[in-house]
């Protein structure tokens, strides 16, 4: 069998954008508060609802829907932050585990009631639409996706590292205590961290109802998918995010030399078990031991 | 007068005693006391995953069971009368430990006299040991897969036939292609199925038709693909390596939809495509567009099919949900009038002679793809398939089997 080498690594690329996009707001969160978001799940999936209203309801288009769903989607997790998870910031961590897959599930619950069970997909003029490059088809719908994840990271990149509130995130994320020492609000940067976050979530939810079908179970395997890249990453590292994206989309796609495409899934999860025993602190981890090691850089 | 005093209580006696002995003889022996109601139940996916399929089953339980009452309902002979149907529909929120659940509470706590299925075939599969162990008849029209039929149940029957026949319908029909000389012989055959039951024996029956017939086919790929494909970027890639003739998958719909929306933008072509029982459904054909555009599907029902019953059923269904009759609600509709022919067969409500009566239940006129519903020993049902094929502005064609179709299926498919 000849299988098109190029067109498969280009896929891959093209879909790690996506990836990444979608794990970003897991790493951000552990990062800064230590919290596994299990309701980041739930986020993508109303993320990618919100994309279909701005489409079906706004008559919008499916590119400019993040303009009304990032800001839309980072109140509503500075609000949450506020008033739901600050509550168990400092329990024992299963508190926060189960509060937010209890949040998950709610939020699954309504989009049961609201949408049904109906399998959705946002379509448009150009949703099938694409071009040759060297040979290779590219969806344009892909490579927006890709592009909107580049500029994702490039911005959470320069946030992080240029405002000062993003320096304030990262000074919380190596040291909470000492930042509080040094007048930050951490309260509030917790908030903002937990808003961008979501915002991130939702961003990828309505980039992935361009690609795929969805229901309101969407976003459970993704999620999945998010803790294998941020582990393969590196727990606390943007950067670290888009690498392990790219090497678990390239993994995927080329394991299909050598395996069936149902064991996709296995490849991801036999990654994310090596990257725990062999390298605990991915690939930033790794890199970090040939530098001195920063957070969010 | 004390004589005629005694004579006269002596005829009054024997007078009365004999009314009552022609009044007795009359009657024959005494007819038991009837129940108020004869007691169905169901739990079916009505939150969930499963919701949308789900909610098409209560559809057409209520319906049937609404018919039925209205026409007074289910004379039982043992009772001699007709007595209402009372329906209990529990949500099993698509899960399969909750099923299993609400089929012991139906059994244990609701005493139903009988039992109608779920939907799908992971819930069916899970949920039909309750029935079988408590030997409560049970008939379902939502579950396919042979592996729900080969555990040796005797109280489990279902409307659907195989998913084996349902890929050995469609090998069938290629051959009827290649006869007509539409199709080359041999042809190269990509297959790939969901990794579930229901897809690997999907994928074998292919397989099997394959190696009946080397000159006819030669599968060239055969794949499973997880479910709720994240990315059918890899899959497409391999199919598109497979340089195949035929494309077959079986796939839920948001999979379909998923996988042949890749297929389009890496500008795939073959000379027939199919999603197994997919294709025709209308978020799927919103979702492609012109993409979805003379795939073939092979069905249990399509309110096409030209019999008078298949029509009654499809008017009476968009009158009363205004929404056009898919197979869901059909073979919903159809499982409790079945259900409820074995109780009026069976003259009793003894469930191991209701049991009996589905056993050897000889239905005619059935809106069911060739008319007939009976069991085979296994409890599943052995009728034929429809095919179909999706043309262009929405439209669909009934293909085959002959005495069904609408129009000639359009073979090879044309290259967009």
């Amino acid at each position: 069998m000849n299988i098109d080498l190029p067109a498969l690594i280009v896929g891959a690329v093209l879909l790690a954008g996506l990836y990444a996009t979608m794990s970003y707001g897991l790493a951000l969160v552990y990062g800064v508060m230590k919290l596994v978001n299990l309701a980041h799940a739930g986020v993508m999936m109303w993320g990618a609802y919100a994309a279909f209203l701005c489409v079906a309801r706004l008559g919008m288009s499916p590119f400019l829907a993040p303009v009304v769903i990032v800001p839309l989607f980072f109140v509503l997790g500075m609000l949450m932050q506020r008033y739901i998870v600050r509550r168990v910031m400092y329990a024992p961590p299963i508190s926060s585990l189960l509060l937010l897959f209890g949040i998950w599930l709610i939020m699954q619950n309504i989009a049961y009631l609201v949408f049904s069970g109906d399998t959705r997909t946002i379509t448009t003029p150009y949703t099938l639409m694409t071009f040759k490059l060297a040979d290779i088809s590219i969806s344009v719908n892909r490579l927006v996706v890709f592009v909107v994840g580049l500029l994702a990271l490039v911005g959470l990149q320069r946030f992080l590292g240029y405002t000062y509130m993003g320096k304030a995130i990262r000074a919380t994320a190596q040291d909470g205590d000492a930042s509080q020492l040094v007048g930050i609000n951490t309260d509030r940067v917790m908030e903002v961290a937990f808003g961008i976050s979501t915002a991130l979530a939702a961003l990828a939810g309505s980039l992935m109802a361009l690609i795929f079908a969805f229901d309101p179970d969407f976003g459970r395997s993704h999620l999945l998918k998010g803790f294998c890249i941020v582990v393969l990453g590196g727990l606390e590292s943007v950067v670290g995010v888009a690498l392990g994206s790219l090497v678990l989309a390239l993994a995927e796609a080329l394991s299909i030399l050598v395996v069936m495409p149902a064991l996709q899934d296995f490849i991801s999860f036999a990654i994310l078990v090596i990257v725990l025993i062999v390298m605990p602190g991915g690939i930033m981890g790794l890199i970090g031991k040939l530098k001195p090691k920063g957070v969010f850089k | 007068m004390f004589v005629l005093r005694q004579s006269f209580r002596a005829i009054t006696l024997i007078t009365l005693f004999s009314l009552l002995v022609s009044l007795v003889t009359a009657c024959g022996p005494a007819a038991p006391a009837a129940p108020s109601e004869i007691v169905l139940g169901a739990a079916l996916p009505l939150t969930g995953g499963q919701a949308r399929e789900g909610g098409y089953f209560k559809k057409g339980y209520e319906m049937a069971i609404k018919e039925i009452n209205d026409a007074g309902g289910v004379m039982i002979k043992e009772y001699g009368k007709k007595i209402p149907i009372k329906l209990i529909i529990y949500d099993d929120k698509s899960d399969n430990t909750t099923s299993v659940q609400l089929y012991e509470k139906l059994v244990n706590e609701d005493k139903v006299h009988a039992l109608l299925g779920g939907y799908g075939t992971p819930l069916i599969s899970a949920h039909t040991i309750v029935p079988e162990k408590y030997q409560v008849p049970y008939l379902n029209g939502g579950g396919a897969t042979g592996e729900i039929y080969q555990r040796g149940m005797k109280y489990v029957f279902g409307m659907l036939a195989s998913i084996e026949k349902l890929s050995h319908t469609l090998m069938d029909w290629m051959a009827l292609q290649q006869d007509a000389g539409k199709l080359k012989k041999p042809v190269k055959i990509a297959v790939v199925g969901e990794n579930s039951s229901h897809g690997k024996e999907f994928r074998k029956g292919i397989q099997d038709k394959s190696n009946a017939a080397p000159d006819r086919f030669q599968v060239v790929m055969d794949e499973p693909f997880e479910l709720n494909l994240k990315d059918a970027d890899p899959l497409m890639q391999k199919l598109k390596a497979a340089n195949a003739d035929v494309f077959l998958a079986d796939a839920r719909i948001a999979d379909y939809t998923t996988i042949h929306r890749r297929y389009t933008e890496l500008g795939l072509y073959h000379l027939i495509v199919s999603y197994g029982p997919r294709g025709t459904e209308k978020a799927a054909r919103d979702a492609l567009g012109p993409a979805a555009d003379y795939i073939i599907s092979c069905n249990w029902w399509h309110m096409d099919i030209p019999t008078q019953a298949a029509k009654t059923f499809a008017d009476k269904y968009q009158k009363a949900y205004n929404e056009p009759a898919e197979w869901f609600p059909a073979l919903a509709y159809e499982t409790a009038r079945v259900m409820a022919k074995a109780l009026e067969d069976a003259g009793t409500l003894d469930k191991t002679k209701i049991r009996d009566a589905l056993a050897k239940m000889d239905m005619k006129n059935s809106l069911v793809v060739g008319g007939r519903v009976w069991f085979e020993a296994n409890g599943q049902i052995n009728n034929d398939y429809v095919m179909m094929q999706n043309l262009p502005g929405g439209k669909v064609a009934l293909i085959y089997p002959k005495d069904v179709a609408t129009s000639d299926a359009i073979v090879p498919i044309p290259k967009k």
